[in-house]
């Protein structure tokens, strides 16, 4: 609720000492009477076409897209709920999204094609996934030393057998920053919980480098700054890892976390209808297969009969989906979110005091 | 004779038929009654439903509850002094069973305030707080009813003791859900249960309304005078209603029998003197042709006479038309009037008056000979007083004008413990024995020199079967013949009426 999470919210904003900031890109006709403002954690590389192609099927709709990052999305729901400016809001942070429906800042919507989508797909029908992604590494071959990490464990053995070459070379989300970070990192902990601790213990003691955003990271490994970049986004690992020669991706053996993405509408947006609209295209056959074919994302329902084989995904090991239910609250409990982060900290040996 | 319509017609078909459409029906009254009943029942039945589905949604997802509550408990402890709790994944993958509901918690201790979750959530529970003692209850919370687990306990080390709080809801979509579905279901059975219910006594009302159809048939279809007992099987409810109807026309039948009785005797009355008077008045008409040789003075005379005697003959017959009228009335009084307490006394002193006259012409002299005040008896004035009428015609007619005793009548009433004789007493030849049985036969007739209808003493035997009374005929003293007539006393204190 606003009030638990006001001091959050305090803390966070003092210590980015960020403005709710983001460029707001437009999409379609300029002279479309109807205008759908989406607030995206959702990189536009990876959804550019999708909204062109919005715009193309609906002439008289324009888009005002606005990029902003899963954390921050949270909380600018959260501020704007009485007066929101967004008519939809897509974020890969399962577990800040649900807490935002949980605590009722989202309003139901219901069609033909949510009513399709399997129940572990929707919640309260308030809450659409419309993507399912891997979460990977992602190896800078040249720069890795030995064999490719095929898991958790070797990846381990690898940092300790190279402890020079791998010092200050891992790249990982900053959860304090990230929203969908700290729910990888949350999972990590529950899927297995001592490899976890392990892993925390060896990127502390190796000066792992944290980030706020999937593509900086990224782009530090194509450059042979970084040799690996751990629980990354599937779909914007797999983009680049196509297009990049120097980028290996990789699914880990022991696990392979699924995550979804997520739209909602919130309580009391503008142009309700509208976002609508645009949900029913994002989980229409069309969009579905517009993600896997031009590679832009991980579809719901891949086509297994398709070219573009990487969209689907073929873990080597066991997945573990992150359910789309009210166990995600568990993960962001204040106590147990203070706790975390603080251990956290203490592992990584970085602290705000510093 | 019997209370008919006052306007007997013919109904048109048309006309039966409206009256058959206003006319209310057993069969709409009883499915409605069924209808209502079944109705009423079904609306109870549904109503506990409600009820019950709720109560039973309620105890399955509490469980959920409890136990996700238990979870939480379980994991909350002490930390350097301080109240910490590691809520435990498994605790909501348990309320995400119930797929839909918003989840909200509160976790607080008394002493150092607000732990984790919501913290504008109300943890007062609405009863007074019993350590470790569970509660569940609704209340409204982020817009929504929600239901509230709570529980309090002590954490207590040696340095320090501190109470918990934990309250853990969710919303009511799956109870609800669950609690309609249930009684969707179970509504469901009812209604269908009621419907067939309702067919039932559809058909029931028809199957029982059958027996009566056929009577109405039986009825129907019956010979214009036919009035032999129905005799077809129906069941026990409508055998009263057959029997009813069979004693019905039994009586219709005895009337109907008096009827031709009655019109018999008219006949055979009037057949008589109308012979008679039809021998008279050829008699006169032919007094001329047959005897021209005589006189005229003879001729006039002797057609006087003949005249002379249709005249009586007359008499006679507008006599017996009277009688007949009268035992008509009585007839007629008979069946239709209930006894009523009466004094005896006026109707006898009546018919004796009117007999009195008549008497002295035939030489005879009638007397009433009572000192009774009152003499109240169960019965019918007129009938008593026709009965005594033609008592005393009787023994007017039958008293011999003989010198060697008076010829008087004597009507006596005299009183007993429990009855009043009326004694009629004459001087006549009497009745041989063998002959006092037949008398009261319908025309019968002991002597028939003496003109009389044979119906008169008939009638008083109808008459006093009718009161109950006791006729007896006795010998009077030293010749003659006596009538006498017990009437029991009425007896206020027995109230019958």
């Amino acid at each position: 609720m606003k009030q638990t999470f006001w001091g959050f919210i305090l803390i966070v904003s003092m210590l980015l000492g960020k403005v709710w900031a983001a460029e707001t890109i437009w999409f379609g006709n300029s002279a479309a009477t109807r205008v759908l403002y989406i607030n995206s954690a959702l990189d536009l590389a990876s959804f550019e076409p999708i909204l062109n192609e919005f715009v193309a099927q609906y002439p008289y709709i324009k888009v005002a897209y606005r990029d902003v990052n899963t954390l921050d999305l949270y909380h600018l729901t959260v501020k704007e709920h009485n007066k929101p400016q967004a008519s939809l809001v897509i974020s890969s942070a399962m577990d800040l999204h649900l807490k935002l429906v949980n605590d009722g800042y989202a309003q139901s919507y219901q069609s033909s094609f949510t009513d399709r989508l399997p129940d572990s797909f929707k919640w309260r029908n308030q809450l659409f996934a419309f993507s399912l992604e891997p979460i990977v590494m992602l190896v800078n071959k040249k720069a890795f030393p030995g064999d490719m990490p095929e898991d958790r464990q070797s990846l381990l053995q690898t940092i300790r057998q190279n402890e020079k070459t791998m010092t200050k070379r891992i790249g990982t989300y900053d959860i304090r920053q990230s929203g969908v970070g700290y729910l990888l990192a949350s999972q990590d902990a529950r899927q297995a919980d001592v490899t976890w601790g392990r892993l925390l213990e060896a990127f502390g003691s190796h000066d792992v480098q944290t980030y706020c955003c999937t593509h900086d990271i990224i782009d530090d490994v194509a450059s042979g700054k970084l040799v690996l970049g751990y629980n990354l986004l599937g779909s914007y690992a797999s983009q680049r890892a196509q297009e990049d020669d120097r980028l290996k991706m990789i699914l880990p053996k022991d696990y392979t976390l699924m995550l979804m993405r997520a739209a909602l509408i919130p309580k009391g947006a503008p142009n309700a209808e509208d976002a609508g609209v645009f949900l029913d295209f994002l989980l229409s056959d069309n969009s579905q297969k517009m993600m896997q074919d031009q590679g832009l994302l991980f579809p719901i329902w891949p086509d297994l009969n398709s070219q573009n084989d990487p969209y689907v995904v073929n873990a080597p090991g066991p997945t573990g989906v992150i359910e789309l239910d009210q166990q995600l609250l568990v993960g962001r409990d204040y106590a147990k979110q203070k706790r975390f982060i603080r251990n956290w900290e203490m592992a990584l040996e970085i602290s705000d005091e510093d | 004779m019997w209370q008919k319509s006052l306007n007997h017609q013919n109904l048109s078909e048309e006309e039966e038929q409206s009256a058959l459409r206003k006319a209310p029906s057993l069969r709409f009254r009883f499915i409605l009654a069924g209808f209502l009943v079944i109705s009423i029942i079904a609306g109870l039945a549904i109503n506990l439903i409600f009820d019950y589905s709720q109560k039973l949604a309620d105890l399955s997802y509490d469980r959920l509850l409890r136990s996700a509550l238990l979870q939480m408990d379980e994991n909350v402890g002490l930390m350097r002094n301080e109240v910490s709790i590691d809520i435990p994944w498994s605790a909501f993958a348990t309320l995400a069973q119930a797929d839909e509901d918003r989840v909200f918690y509160k976790v607080e201790s008394l002493e150092q305030g607000f732990i984790t979750g919501y913290q504008d959530l109300n943890s007062e529970p609405p009863q007074p707080p019993v350590l470790d003692q569970m509660q569940f209850y609704n209340q409204e919370y982020s817009g929504e009813m929600v239901r509230f687990a709570w529980i309090q306990r002590h954490l207590t080390d040696p340095e320090t003791a501190q109470t918990v709080r934990i309250v853990l809801g969710q919303t009511r979509l799956s109870r609800e859900a669950m609690a309609s579905s249930i009684t969707h279901k179970a509504v469901e059975v009812v209604v269908f249960i009621a419907l067939v219910a309702i067919t039932l006594i559809i058909i029931g009302s028809h199957l029982v309304l059958r027996p009566l159809h056929r009577i109405e048939r039986a009825l129907e279809e019956r010979t214009m005078g036919d009035l032999t007992p129905i005799e077809i099987n129906t069941p026990k409810e409508t055998h009263h209603l057959k029997v009813a109807i069979n004693h019905f026309m039994a009586r219709l039948q005895t009337n109907l029998e008096q009827l031709e009785n009655y019109t018999a005797d008219a006949a055979h009355q009037l057949r008589t003197p109308l012979a008679s008077l039809k021998a008279l008045a050829e008699n006169a008409r032919d007094i001329n042709s047959v005897d021209q040789h005589s006189t005229d003075l003879a001729c006039s005379d002797r057609q006087h006479q003949a005249l002379d005697n249709i005249v009586k003959q007359c008499d006679a017959l507008s006599q017996t038309v009277t009688l007949l009228l009268n035992q008509a009335v009585v007839s007629h009084r008979l069946q239709t009037h209930r006894l009523e307490p009466i004094d005896i006394l006026p109707p006898i002193k009546a018919s004796c008056r009117e007999q009195a006259v008549t008497a002295l012409h035939k030489g005879v002299r009638l007397s009433f000979d009572c000192d009774l005040k009152e003499t109240m008896i169960l019965g019918d004035a007129f009938s008593i007083q026709q009965m005594m009428q033609n008592l005393i015609e009787n023994a007017v007619r039958y008293s011999s004008s003989d010198e060697q005793y008076d010829t008087e009548v004597i009507v006596q009433l005299s009183e007993f413990e429990r009855f009043y004789r009326i004694q009629v007493v004459d001087y006549g030849d009497g009745i041989p024995d063998l002959e006092k049985e037949r008398v009261f036969e319908r025309f019968y007739r002991g002597r028939y020199d003496i003109a009389g209808s044979g119906v008169g003493l008939a009638m008083v035997k109808d008459i006093v079967d009718h009161h109950s009374a006791r006729i007896e005929i006795v010998d009077t003293e030293p010749k003659g013949t006596t009538f006498q007539v017990d009437f029991a006393k009425f007896r206020y204190n027995e109230g019958v009426l």
